[in-house]
């Protein structure tokens, strides 16, 4: 049984040697031919947190390989829904009940990678991590490319860059829309309030959502965004609720 | 002239009558030869063919649909696994015939 299992996976490492395209390594994890334990590595995708880094897998091949699924988990510490950020434990279907003897390592590193490119955190390993995707989406992708950078040796610089098609050019145009959406994201936060008027009770030490929110508490005029100056009586009824609040 | 034969030795050669696939998917050997676990071709181990036109060694099949995991499909795609009847392989037998399989 053993000696079946070893001449698939020795035909399935030499398959994956000839082929320079998928740019999937995989080799025996220890020392001379134990094909139970093995290591493969994956470049990360492309247009995603993880582009530029190399992701290292642990393959434990069972017994029963192929009628059971290797066991993988990431080496390479990686922050993605899916995978535990502590033990790169990994949840991922085709690896555990969807798995069928026609696949093979390789696909499954491939399906691995693809994982990387489309997180789904309504089914995941890490709940902090799915939690941070779906509350704070920009923090998520902050985190998940320091993490490249700092465990899968991604490039500090800008993504997008070295992958072919990006120029100096588009990377600004892609930095100025990035700014132009932070700056519409946080003038959303004052609901249509002239900003000075709110940042005079931010500047007291307040956050905006909590003094936007007293002004709609006391229903203050937004007056179509034009700054003015509020009447005493109002100015008294926000600060007491802004301090309520607080 | 005249030519007399004084001996000769025939020589044969046999294939599946497969289409275009040529190594089975579970045990990734060439249709031809045998699934991992047999030494001779041939009748002894033999191809099953499923409703879906999938095929494999009908010992890798076996041994697929033996485990739980598998819910008794393809591992092609997926759809409930029944071998096809063929005309030219004789009766194709049922996978949970227990004294067809391999020890």
């Amino acid at each position: 049984m053993s000696s079946n299992r070893a001449r698939r996976i020795q035909k399935e490492i030499a398959d994956i040697k000839q082929d320079n395209l998928s740019q999937i390594i995989v080799d025996i994890a220890g020392a001379g031919d134990d094909f139970s334990h093995l290591r493969g590595q994956f470049k990360g995708p492309p247009d995603t947190p993880y582009e530029g880094g190399v992701f290292y897998v642990d393959i434990r091949m069972p017994a029963e390989y192929p009628f059971r699924p290797p066991i993988m988990k990431f080496d390479t510490k990686i922050w993605h829904p899916n995978v535990s950020s502590q033990t790169g434990a990994i949840c991922l279907d085709t690896l555990s009940s969807q798995w069928s003897p026609v696949l093979t390592i390789k696909s499954a590193l491939i399906s691995l990678q693809s994982l990387l490119s489309t997180p789904e955190p309504k089914d995941p390993q890490d709940a902090e991590v799915a939690g941070m995707l779906l509350k704070n989406p920009a923090e998520f992708e902050h985190v998940a490319r320091d993490w490249s950078v700092k465990y899968a040796g991604a490039p500090k610089r800008e993504r997008g860059e070295g992958s072919g098609g990006a120029t100096a050019e588009t990377i600004k145009q892609k930095a100025a829309m990035q700014k132009q959406n932070e700056e519409k994201a946080k003038l959303a936060a004052y609901h249509g309030y002239n900003k000075d008027l709110i940042d005079r009770f931010v500047a007291m030490g307040f956050d905006v959502e909590g003094v936007v929110g007293a002004f709609e508490y006391v229903g203050i005029d937004k007056m179509g965004g034009e700054d003015y100056e509020l009447e005493e009586a109002y100015m008294g009824d926000i600060t007491a609720r802004l301090f309520n609040e607080a | 002239m005249k030519v007399v034969i004084k001996q000769w030795n025939a020589v044969a050669a046999w294939r599946w009558d497969m289409p275009d696939d040529d190594v089975c998917g579970i045990c990734r050997n060439p249709y031809d030869s045998t699934c991992s676990k047999c030494k001779f071709p041939g009748d002894e181990c033999p191809l099953l063919l499923g409703e879906c036109n999938h095929s494999f060694h009908m010992h890798c099949i076996f041994s697929w649909l033996r485990q739980e995991s598998s819910q008794e499909k393809c591992p092609m795609c997926r759809q409930p696994f029944k071998s096809k009847a063929q005309d030219a392989t004789g009766e194709a037998p049922e996978p949970d015939n227990d004294s067809a399989l391999p020890t």
